[in-house]
């Protein structure tokens, strides 16, 4: 819509009343007028001024400045249809004038309105206010007098007890809700006075009490299920790991002290002769037993029962410890010697071939089934 | 409590079978359910209806409407042949032994409440919990909605709560989350429908009496209610009064 023509056209409708697309919109203001003067004769007396002062303001040329006013009319629109929508009972009710007030304020506001915006927004407002118009005309019977929600409400909370110590000094004001302090048995009281208007059936309780109601129970014994089978996989599981361990500890133990006993009747029959090293662990048909062998003599030689060294060759040997006396010594003074010997698969089978060795010198544990891991 | 136990226990034996609806929708003629019966001990079917009975009791104390696809599955099972007589029976002692009725809110899917026959003896409330709160709160939105015309959007009925300190946002010491309660739980038990305002931005919605609120009381009983907190006379609302006395 052109403005320019859009507002001549505005003042010239409101003396000539001719029909332009554009007076329709305008035509809205007389007859919103006069629906509020049927319903308030005494505020008739500033009325008719109002469309002519409309009538002059779209005349005056548009600016930057016009700008500004615009945005500030359609600021106040949205803030009048956001206080009536809030206040919808206030507005409703029979004694109040509010809905009166914000048609009046509407009015107002819609003699700066120059453009299809602002317009719109007056329009919005316009269904806003006819809508509630509509309510207070259906309440509004023309025999009976109507129910007055906010006497109901202040009856109620009298008959709640509430206790009015503040004065009403925000009576019909933006929250419309009284002072005062309801007494906690408050919604009881009226609870109980309602109960004579219920046919309610009767809940019933056991007189030696019962299981509280039925939800917690099907929760309650999924809880005391996973708690028990946790408890019992929790017992089991240490259960399980101890055996174990405890097997495992044996096993070695007693590997240890069977490779000890061997070590002792070499070293009885030869006292002076150390032992290759490699001619003890090997296991000529089985890499993993030779890594286990060393495993096992390590724990020999940690608790000093054998010493291991180099020979002139700087080939590892393992002699026999002189007595218990060396033995404490040994550990005495800290001598805790960490070897790092590497041995690869490789160096394992060339070992055997170098040395000679057919046999082992350690026969593998009868018990034990290792025909998995033997290398052919 | 152990009526139900018992009746899930043997309910795994028999096994679930979905079509119950179906077998039941063909209901059998007067006739048919006599000679039924006489098939069946009367032992049996007494101890049913004793049965029926209790699950009613117990499945009321929350209020909540009883199914009739809940009785059969939990109660009648294989009587269903006879669950008419069953029902009539459990209906009738209910009405002899505890003063109740067995009330069908709901004749389309078979919804049945039970509501109290005997007028209710002043100051012999043994009981104290918050049910009686929940129905003060209760019976102001049904005034509400009643002296509005029988129907109120859902911002009116909040913005008459929030004048009584209620708020739908916070909790409430008494009723806790209150928008709940009015919107889920008294909907639930059928004492509000709430539907939704067609072509409404932000959706607004509608709220009216559900059945139960009719059953368990009456226009006239809420009329009464609020002519005696306004401290008037009923037919002082003269509309809602003529309305209120051609309602049964």
């Amino acid at each position: 819509m052109s403005e320019a023509s859009g507002s001549g056209d505005l003042s010239s409708s409101w003396s000539s009343g001719a029909e332009l697309p554009s007076t329709s919109r305008n035509g809205a203001v007389p007859q919103r007028t006069q629906s509020r003067l049927s319903s308030r004769p005494p505020a008739s007396g500033d009325e008719g001024e109002e469309p002519e002062a409309s009538g002059e303001r779209p005349t005056q040329p548009e600016g930057a400045g016009d700008e500004r006013s615009r945005r500030m009319i359609r600021n106040q629109y949205r803030e009048l249809i956001y206080n009536v929508q809030q206040n919808r009972e206030d507005m409703l009710s029979s004694k109040s004038n509010r809905l009166t007030e914000a048609l009046e304020e509407a009015n107002k506001l819609f003699s700066g309105v120059s453009c299809a915006r602002e317009a719109v927004l007056d329009a919005q407002f316009l269904v806003l206010a006819s809508n509630l118009g509509k309510e207070k005309a259906n309440e509004l019977h023309s025999e009976m007098t109507a129910f007055d929600s906010l006497a109901f409400a202040e009856d109620l909370l009298t008959f709640m007890g509430i206790n009015r110590i503040e004065v009403e000094d925000n009576d019909s004001d933006s929250e419309g809700i009284s002072g005062g302090y309801l007494p906690s048995n408050a919604w009881q009281k009226l609870g109980e006075e309602t109960e004579k208007y219920f046919r309610r059936a009767p809940s019933f309780h056991y007189m030696l009490g019962s299981f509280k109601s039925d939800p917690p129970v099907p929760r309650q014994r999924i809880e005391r299920q996973k708690k028990a089978t946790g408890g019992e996989e929790k017992r089991a599981m240490p259960a399980q790991l101890k055996k174990m361990e405890e097997s495992h500890q044996e096993a070695t133990e007693k590997e240890v002290e069977r490779i000890l006993g061997l070590l002792q009747t070499h070293f009885k029959n030869d006292p002076d002769t150390p032992i290759s090293f490699f001619d003890l662990v090997i296991d000529p048909n089985s890499f993993a037993r030779t890594v286990e062998n060393i495993f096992h003599v390590s724990f020999i030689i940690r608790d000093g029962f054998a010493r291991l060294k180099l020979d002139d060759d700087k080939l590892p040997i393992i002699e026999p410890s002189k007595d218990n006396e060396g033995r404490e010594d040994d550990r005495g003074a800290g001598a805790r010697n960490q070897v790092v010997l590497s041995l690869s698969h490789q160096e394992w089978k060339e070992i055997v071939e170098t040395y000679e060795i057919t046999e082992p010198m350690i026969s593998p544990p009868c018990q034990r089934n290792e025909d998995e891991m033997e290398i052919p | 409590m152990s009526q139900r136990k018992r009746s899930k226990v043997s309910g795994f034996s028999q096994g679930d079978d979905g079509d119950e609806d179906f077998n039941v929708s063909q209901t059998p003629t007067h006739s048919q359910v006599q000679r039924n019966l006489e098939r069946r001990s009367q032992d049996q079917v007494n101890q049913k209806v004793s049965e029926l009975v209790q699950f009613l009791l117990v499945k009321d104390q929350k209020k909540i409407p009883i199914k009739r696809a809940d009785i059969l599955k939990k109660v009648i099972r294989e009587y269903r042949d006879v669950y008419s007589e069953i029902i009539n029976r459990a209906g009738r002692t209910l009405q002899e032994v505890f003063g109740l009725q067995l009330v069908e809110i709901d004749t389309r899917h078979h919804i049945y409440i039970l509501t109290s026959n005997l007028p209710r003896a002043e100051g012999e409330n043994l009981r104290r919990d918050n049910q009686t709160a929940k129905l003060g709160l209760l019976i102001i939105i049904l005034s509400f909605i009643f002296m509005r015309g029988n129907s109120a959007k859902d911002g009116a009925v909040w913005e008459f709560l929030r004048r009584l300190r209620v708020q739908p946002g916070e909790r409430h010491e008494v009723f806790g989350d209150v928008k709940k309660l009015v919107t889920e739980e008294f909907v639930r038990q059928k004492y509000l429908e709430i539907t939704p305002i067609p072509l409404t931005d932000p959706p607004e919605f509608k709220y009216q009496w559900g059945p139960r609120a009719a059953k368990e009381t009456s226009k006239k009983d809420v009329l009464r209610f609020v002519a005696k907190i306004q401290g008037k006379d009923p037919t002082f609302w003269t509309s809602q009064y003529t309305e209120a006395e051609a309602t049964p």
